[in-house]
């Protein structure tokens, strides 16, 4: 889950991390490639750098991430992590006005944007080769220059409380919102990373300016740049650019790990929607757990792919799901699984009971041919081997999209705490049918859910 | 590890960014056409940026071939023509991952096979006895036109792509080009087995489809795969399907009433045909009016603060383009906003652009043009959508120099020939009671 600043670019789906942490994973657990391609190196700083040459176009993207999210907001600032974002992204620094900054991205060809999530806050620009320093230095100085007068603060209000009624009137974003808040009920990842408009409407200067000197440290931060350069080169532009910066520790992390819901809780909203919309949310395991990749390849195998195992497990109701989708947020104090369907208004009640009740039984479900006796294996589908494949095909994907690639290296140098994480790629290779069930088990079997339901108003019945 | 000083770094940088940019644009490798021994055109590019192919299949008609009443009807038969026949095949392509998805636009419609490449063989010797000659049951068919209602309801709860499909409908009258993709729950009734099997045998030929391929493999290893597994399309006559021209609706306003917070509302005008000159002039309006921070519309965001989603949306087919200027709006705002998004566009229509403004979009152009060509599927997508409109895929190489060329006093010329704020379609999706269209 994470708010983005504007529409347009190269959007990623909200709320899926799966796919993009594949890559990251395989990098940076992969060590220095054998072709010097990779750089990895700890400013003195504190600055967590990560280089990767991609050299197919001639473009560069930099992507610059805090620990700092929803997660560390209190109910009195839920919503300043999401404005200081948009304020620092638009309403200017010490030496340039919001306009001017636009101006120089805009005359370099660069695109920017960034995202909010409930761990990181990740500012990310892609411009022309030739323009990496110009990139850099610009990141550099929004970040870490910030400064902003109550005027601008009053005026980037208005366009995040538009953004507010974007999203809830987008039936899936604001299903994935409510989804998530029901499910980590008393946790900071149950605060909407949108935040509560009273606290945006009320926001001053020296709360966003405060939430900054906290959390937008160097010790809190990581840069990681991919693209059409030389290692060597990209280097010493960055300790040229980002060396400098006073050496600022991180805070100590304040949030607990997020625990398992107690009890099971339904939500159904009215709009002028089209169809019906169901959301589930489970509770599972987060980033840095080792059963993460038997997640990632059951989420896989349930609801993605040619042939997704969901719809058979839902027996007499499949028919009524007109389609199924699941994603997997691997948070760094807890994850989420969820799942969402498209169905007809009418058979939603329907859905959720048969969904949940299938979700149980995917405990005992045979993923692999070898779980099946002698011949009956051979004419089974095997599920176990598609998740893999389809982890496999995310990760290729994901080569290919320098944004992408540089956002789920930061994403990983911020969040990861384990001191050798396997090679993803390898670890998944490893998930074997047993590990997919007691991944079930371990998300599904207790049944207790967050559900959110969303079907047409009055006037459209 | 050996540091080199620090601004001889960066020079380099520069300097090794500068050169590749001076050299033939972009791409490191340039896209081949061929012919394979089939007689099916083959468009290839190398890419080892992943260890992925990318298939398209592109069937040239699409919706401008769809015959009247039958809205839906290239959509429909090019989606049963990805239809798996046995739970053998489908337990195949699902053990390796492969992913076949298509599109309907315009003028074509397109299937692709994505694969990781060690199972390109695999996917294309499944996919090889699909398509020619999918099975196109009753039921089959009823299923997919159920999909295909569902896809037009998403469509419908996205008001940016709602408002999109209005200004489309109104130029071409709600005919060809003007019809909806996914078709109305009546053409969808309409619409019979015999009308599935006859535009599938009509496009579905050896005269009309053709490949193009992104992928790390090299180009040999792949023509040889199409050749020995897609040998299977009947010849036939390659069907003419006229490209239509846009027609100045009676009506300019178009409400599409919707319960909402936020308000669309858009301007749209009708382009002319996509040579490459007026592709790039195309580009760069829609660079200059509503492309990230720096844009025209941008102010109505940041300085207005009346939306937080502005931009500008450009589509071509053979016989026109339309460009689409938009935001988004709390309703309440929305007779304000109507007047601020008239004003700018009537501000850049009056003064044109400056020479400073044109080389800063120019540079924007080239760069998103980059970006949004960085993934194998895009690329895929652009090289058949050039080909077909009629620019041909070259134009993905070609397309800086038409930037380049571009004059301020071209550009200007070109906004005041066509974009025309008084002739522009207005469209507004939300609330019953807004403001739109009282100005403000």
């Amino acid at each position: 889950m994470h708010a983005q600043r504007y529409r347009g670019g190269a959007d990623r789906p909200a709320g899926v991390a799966a796919a993009a942490a594949i890559i990251a994973i395989l990098a940076l657990s992969s060590g220095l490639a054998a072709d010097g391609r990779e750089r990895a190196f700890v400013l003195d700083n504190g600055i967590r750098v990560f280089l990767y040459e991609k050299r197919d176009l001639p473009l560069v993207h930099v992507v610059v991430g805090f620990d700092a999210g929803s997660k560390d907001e209190t109910d009195a600032t839920s919503g300043i992590a999401h404005l200081l974002e948009h304020c620092v992204l638009f309403r200017g620094t010490t030496t340039r006005s919001g306009a001017a900054v636009a101006a120089d991205v805009r005359r370099h060809g660069a695109y920017f944007n960034a995202h909010t999530g409930l761990d990181l806050s990740v500012f990310e620009v892609s411009a022309p080769a030739a323009e990496a320093a110009f990139a850099l230095r610009n990141q550099k100085d929004i970040l870490f220059g910030f400064d902003i007068a109550q005027a601008e603060v009053d005026a980037e209000k208005e366009v995040v409380l538009e953004e507010f009624d974007q999203m809830e009137d987008d039936p899936r974003l604001r299903a994935t919102d409510l989804v998530l808040q029901a499910l980590f009920p008393g946790h900071p990842y149950g605060r909407s990373v949108y935040g509560r408009r009273e606290v945006v409407a009320a926001a001053k200067a020296e709360d966003l300016l405060a939430f900054h000197r906290r959390l937008f440290v160097t010790g809190n931060c990581a840069v990681a740049a991919v693209g059409d350069f030389a290692a060597a080169d990209m280097e010493g532009l960055v300790r040229e650019v980002f060396g400098p910066l006073p050496k600022t520790e991180a805070p100590a992390v304040s949030a607990p790990p997020a625990g398992p819901l107690k009890k099971s809780v339904s939500r159904r909203l009215e709009r002028d929607v089209e169809g019906g919309y169901l959301y589930l949310g489970f509770a599972a395991p987060g980033y840095n757990d080792s059963d993460q990749y038997a997640v990632n390849v059951l989420v896989e195998a349930l609801g993605r792919g040619v042939n997704p195992l969901l719809p058979a497990l839902l027996r007499g109701e499949r028919d009524i799901a007109q389609t199924v989708e699941t994603a997997y947020l691997a948070n760094r104090h807890g994850g989420a699984v969820v799942v969402s369907f498209r169905a007809d208004p009418k058979d939603i009640p329907a859905l959720e009971r048969a969904a949940v009740a299938s979700l149980k039984s995917a405990r005992n479900a045979s993923y692999s041919r070898r779980d099946f006796p002698g011949q009956a294996g051979l004419f089974a589908f095997d599920y176990l081997e598609s998740g893999k494949n389809q982890v496999r095909f995310a990760a290729g994907r994901a080569d290919e999209s320098g944004l992408q690639l540089a956002a789920s290296l930061v994403r990983h140098l911020l969040l990861n705490t384990r001191e050798a994480p396997p090679r993803y790629l390898d670890a998944i290779g490893r998930v074997d049918s047993s590990d997919l069930r007691k991944a079930a088990a371990m998300v599904f079997a207790r049944g207790e859910h967050a559900a959110v339901s969303i079907v047409p108003g009055k006037r459209r019945k | 590890m050996t540091r080199r000083p620090v601004r001889a770094a960066a020079a380099a940088l520069a300097a090794a960014a500068l050169a590749a940019a001076a050299g033939p644009p972009a791409w490191k490798e340039q896209p081949r056409k061929t012919v394979l021994t089939t007689g099916l055109p083959l468009i290839y590019q190398q890419d080892e940026a992943s260890p992925m192919t990318v298939v398209g299949l592109f069937v040239p008609g699409g919706r401008a071939a769809v015959p009247e009443g039958l809205d839906g009807l290239a959509t429909l038969a090019t989606r049963l023509a990805l239809e798996l026949p046995d739970e053998d095949k489908v337990r195949d392509l699902m053990a390796q991952s492969t992913r076949l998805t298509f599109l309907c636009e315009a003028d074509f419609s397109a299937v692709f096979i994505e694969c990781l490449s060690e199972n390109l063989e695999a996917a294309l010797r499944v996919a090889g006895k699909v398509i020619p000659a999918p099975l196109m049951s009753g039921p089959r068919i009823g299923r997919a036109k159920e999909m295909m209602a569902l896809a037009a309801e998403s469509e419908a709860d996205d008001a940016v792509a709602a408002g999109s499909g209005a200004a489309a409908s109104s130029f071409f009258r709600g005919r060809g080009y003007g019809s909806s993709g996914y078709g109305s729950a009546a053409s969808r009734k309409a619409i019979g087995r015999k009308d599935v099997l006859d535009f599938h045998r009509r496009f579905f030929t050896s005269t009309n489809v053709f490949f193009a391929v992104v992928s790390d493999l090299d180009r040999g290893t792949v023509q040889g795969f199409l050749e020995k597994h897609f040998s299977g399309f009947p010849g036939g006559g390659r069907p003419d399907v006229p490209a239509a021209a846009p027609a100045r609706p009676a009506d300019l306003e178009v409400r599409l009433a919707k319960e909402a917070k936020q308000t669309y509302i858009g301007r749209a005008w009708a382009l002319p045909a996509p040579t490459p000159g007026d592709h790039a002039r195309g580009s760069l309006a829609e660079v200059l009016i509503g492309r990230g921070p720096g844009s025209r519309l941008w102010d109505l965001r940041a300085v207005e603060r009346l939306a937080y989603n502005v931009g500008a949306r450009l589509s071509w087919m053979r016989g026109a383009g339309i460009l689409e200027a938009f935001l988004e709006t709390g309703s309440s705002k929305a007779g304000r906003a109507v007047g601020k998004l008239d004003g700018t566009l009537r501000e850049l229509w009056d003064k044109g652009v400056s020479a400073d403004e044109l080389e800063a979009a120019k540079t924007m152009a080239k760069a998103d043009f980059l970006r949004s060509a960085e993934t194998k599927v895009e690329r895929t997508r652009l090289f058949g959508r050039f080909e077909v409109i009629g620019l041909g895929f070259e134009h993905i190489s070609g397309f800086f120099g038409a930037v380049d060329a571009v004059t301020a006093e071209d550009l200007n010329s070109y906004i005041r020939t066509v974009l025309d704020p008084g002739k522009a379609l207005k469209i507004t999706v939300g609330p019953g009671r807004t403001g739109a269209g009282q100005g403000g």
